[in-house]
């Protein structure tokens, strides 16, 4: 029992880090949307005193919990902050222009030493951000506490909380000052005290029963040992926890007022993530524990375990289409009665498994805003840099998304804003003299459209030059001469990779990714994209993506002895041709639909697959208008949920196929890449003659 | 890997085009019936189509093909041999595979000059056993069809 398992140890720790990295994202979050909020009182008397709370509240939690992982530089910037917060919240202070900007400094530093932390690398300096930080607190107002500012960034400073409690504001209002001691546990997990329920966590909340956390620190000892540190203030009579060394809990006392002796250079208090305002002396530690530390309803998941339930709930999809097959096959053997009450109990499943997989599909979904929010931050900066009035406009924030699909899609979405401010909107003066308003606007929407998810980045700029992509795409040998793109073209080439009008690199938006890895990402996600762009009107790209990527629902087709599925989605409608209703217009066949014509693009022809020349068959019509196309295949089967498998091994990832899936009768089916089969047009070639 | 002569490691022997061939059996997931291939349109000539093998959708790869032996139907001997290797998961067709032998890796010699062509890329050595001689297999460059071939390259 002494000699914990250092794995375990390391587990441990491992687990209360990503704790820590899932609540400093989502404290970010708020305090970057609070910020640009609190941009807009600059310069105003009497600041939104609930703007100040929330971002308070958010960069005490930040500066608690950093400290208890020991990031002291996330812990001092948040300190800083959270001591000019405090001196805009005194005698109606105006907050200032270098106020704001220094705010916004400090959490993009911040947010880069927690990043840094999190990659093991090597992190930023802080100290001209604190420096700008304590720059802006005004004198006076932080007068009587003044010198935690400065010893907060020294090593060997007497924390705000000593300071703070011992003019006697004791926490819990049961207790009296004068009993106060400070403590300090340390607590060794080891594997058996986990298995009867003592870990960091039980620990911590008992030693919150009995007084107040100051200050909680894992240590790494020898061989990976984990041990965390605890410095606890309290009246309780040492009797009251004496027993508690049995548990590896071991404690000493901390003399009074020497909070040097804890042998921390914590410029600050830790554990207590109150958010309270209270005074200036006991605004950190009056409430303990509100955000960090109290129950709360919201549960943290790890994305790879909802992943896995997910694979879970996709092999019952297939278990129970496999025993629909072998329903059908009862059919006839046994008495129809029996069979009716199969097939019920069948189809209920089918239902419930559907709301299944609904449940947690729900629970990945988070608000599309999340990523909007940062684009925010991310246009400010880009407005500056370049000079350009920009105003971004923000749509449908609330409309949920996959949260894996969140994460991959940020930095395309980073990339398509950064272009549309550098290669899309005008400067100021260019844009005066074209009569339009001075500043640029950027549209991000987001939408719900039936399975699918719609988001839009549009500017007013100047628009694409199709003329300038031919003529690259030209010199690059990627199109014909006498070739005029359209916008479906444009959009190709531009995503080409490689592909790049600007012949230096741009400041602005020729780093990170390129237009061709937007491309592949929205494609890897089973996205489609479209462009519209018009000559000093600007350029809206639309990106559409399924809501889920593992379960989908799918239209089956058949050719020949083959079947196909296609993802209903993109299934506009399906028609019944007659062979004599098709013409041929030289190398294309089309046929008559809605009034207009349909160019038909044969999947036998396409995959090199046998040809029957069936009297009728059936058409799965795909996009609309003018764009629109009708696959021809034997005959549509049904619709059917399946379970989307990738097809990733390179030697069957070709074009035209998105993945397979197996409708429960062990043979597999591709699925098919419908945008992929529609950009074969019009020159339709064989792909593979087996 | 040592090479130590008692140091033998299992092979699993396989025929194809009436030639043996052995592949370390770490490498091998399991053995199947062939059945139920489903092709994809404009994947390499060697590669025959997409199994479905526990649950997982693999490629399967025809060594026939892949050798540049000519192309037979597949009958109840024939079989698809799951192999994992370098993170890929994929079944190879073989005319018949049915025996385990352990072939210490002393045995085993580099491919003679004389077969170092294209046959001799998939071969890391040969081992001759009792008489019987056994071509092991590269795994590794008989998975790799590296960049995919364009479609025009065997129309």
């Amino acid at each position: 029992m002494s000699d914990p398992n250092p794995a375990d140890g390391g587990e441990f720790f491992a687990q209360f880090l990503d704790d820590y990295f899932a609540e400093c994202d989502e404290h970010l979050t708020l305090v970057r949307r609070h910020l640009l909020a609190l941009e807009g009182e600059v310069g105003r008397p009497g600041v939104d005193p609930s703007l100040l709370d929330e971002l308070f509240r958010s960069f005490h939690t930040l500066k608690g919990i950093s400290g208890m992982v020991g990031l002291g530089e996330a812990e001092q910037l948040a300190h800083h902050m959270e001591s000019y917060l405090r001196a805009l919240r005194q005698k109606g202070a105006t907050l200032s222009q270098e106020g704001a900007e220094a705010l916004i400094e400090g959490t993009t530093v911040l947010e880069q030493v927690i990043a840094a932390f999190r990659k093991k690398g090597a992190a930023p300096g802080i100290d001209k951000t604190v420096a700008r930080l304590e720059a802006v607190v005004p004198e006076t107002s932080s007068a009587p506490r003044r010198p935690e500012t400065v010893e907060a960034a020294e090593d060997d400073g007497a924390t705000e909380t000593e300071r703070g409690r011992k003019p006697s504001q004791a926490s819990g209002a049961a207790r009296r000052p004068e009993d106060t001691r400070t403590w300090r546990f340390e607590f060794a997990p080891t594997p058996e005290l986990s298995e009867r329920g003592v870990n960091v966590n039980s620990v911590r909340a008992r030693l919150l029963e009995i007084g107040e956390l100051l200050q909680a620190t894992p240590h790494v000892k020898e061989q990976g040992r984990i041990v965390f540190e605890f410095v606890v203030a309290t009246g309780v009579e040492e009797s009251a926890f004496a027993g508690w060394h049995e548990e590896n809990l071991t404690y000493s006392l901390v003399e009074e007022a020497t909070p040097e002796n804890t042998s921390r250079s914590q410029p600050s208090p830790t554990g207590a993530a109150s958010g309270s305002w209270a005074d200036n002396d006991s605004a950190p530690t009056a409430t303990p524990a509100a955000s960090l530390l109290a129950p709360s309803n919201v549960v943290r998941v790890d994305l790879a375990r909802l992943d896995e339930l997910m694979r879970l709930i996709g092999g019952l999809v297939t278990s129970r289409a496999r025993l629909e097959e072998s329903l059908k096959q009862l059919k006839r053997s046994v008495v129809p009665a029996v069979w009716r009450g199969l097939q019920e109990t069948s189809q209920a499943m089918a239902r419930q498994l559907r709301d299944l997989r609904e449940g947690v599909m729900r629970v990945r979904m988070v608000q599309v805003g999340e990523i909007f929010e940062r684009m925010k931050f991310v246009v400010r900066d880009l407005s500056r840099e370049s000079g350009k009035e920009i105003k971004l406009d923000l749509r449908g924030q609330e409309t949920e998304i996959d949260k894996f699909l969140v994460e991959r899609m940020t930095d395309p979405l980073l990339h398509l804003v950064r272009n549309a401010v550098s290669h899309g909107l005008e400067k100021v003066e260019e844009r005066i003299a074209l009569g339009k308003p001075p500043e640029g606007t950027i549209t991000l929407r987001a939408g719900a459209s039936g399975d699918n998810v719609l988001i839009e980045i549009a500017d007013d700029g100047r628009g694409i030059d199709e003329e300038r992509i031919a003529e690259r795409a030209r010199a690059l040998g990627l199109i014909a001469g006498d070739v005029r793109p359209d916008e479906a073209l444009l959009l190709k080439l531009i995503c080409a990779p490689g592909f790049s009008t600007r012949d230096e690199a741009d400041r602005v938006s020729g780093r990170g990714v390129g237009m061709d890895v937007v491309g592949n990402t929205v494609k890897e996600l089973g996205g489609t994209m479209t462009l519209a762009t018009e000559k000093h009107r600007g350029t809206r790209f639309t990106i559409e993506l399924p809501l889920t990527l593992a379960i989908a629902d799918a239209l089956i087709a058949s050719v020949g002895d083959q079947r196909f599925a296609f993802p209903q989605t993109v299934v506009r409608e399906i028609i019944e041709v007659e062979a004599s209703a098709v013409k041929v217009l030289e190398n294309n066949e089309i046929v008559s639909y809605r009034g207009g014509v349909l160019p038909l693009l044969r999947l036998a022809r396409l995959f090199g697959l046998d040809e029957t020349t069936p009297r009728a068959f059936h058409v799965f019509v795909i996009g609309s208008g003018a764009s629109a196309v009708g696959l021809a295949v034997d005959r549509a089967i049904g619709q059917r949920e399946i379970v989307v498998r990738g097809l990733n091994d390179p030697l069957v990832k070709v074009s035209g196929v998105a993945g397979a899936t197996d409708l429960g009768d062990g043979r597999v089916v591709l699925i098919l890449d419908v945008a992929a089969l529609k950009s074969s047009t019009p020159n339709v070639r064989p792909l593979k003659q087996r | 890997m040592t090479t130590n002569q008692n140091d033998a490691e299992p092979f699993v022997l396989f025929e194809l085009a009436g030639t043996t061939y052995g592949v370390r059996s770490r490498f091998v997931q399991q053995m199947e019936m062939v059945e139920h291939i489903t092709p994809v349109p404009n994947a390499a000539p060697a590669v025959e189509g997409v199994v479905l093998a526990r649950g997982q959708v693999i490629p399967a790869l025809n060594l026939r093909v892949r050798f540049g032996f000519e192309r037979v139907p597949f009958d109840l001997r024939s079989r698809l041999m799951v192999v994992n290797k370098g993170g890929r998961t994929l079944g190879l067709i073989v005319d018949t595979a049915r025996e385990f032998l352990r072939i210490p890796d002393a045995a085993v010699e580099p491919p003679p000059e004389a077969i170092t062509g294209l046959s001799g890329k998939y071969l890391e050595g040969i081992a001759t056993i009792k008489d019987r001689m056994i071509l092991v297999l590269n795994l590794d460059e008989v998975i790799d069809i590296g960049e995919q071939q364009p479609a025009s390259a065997d129309d």
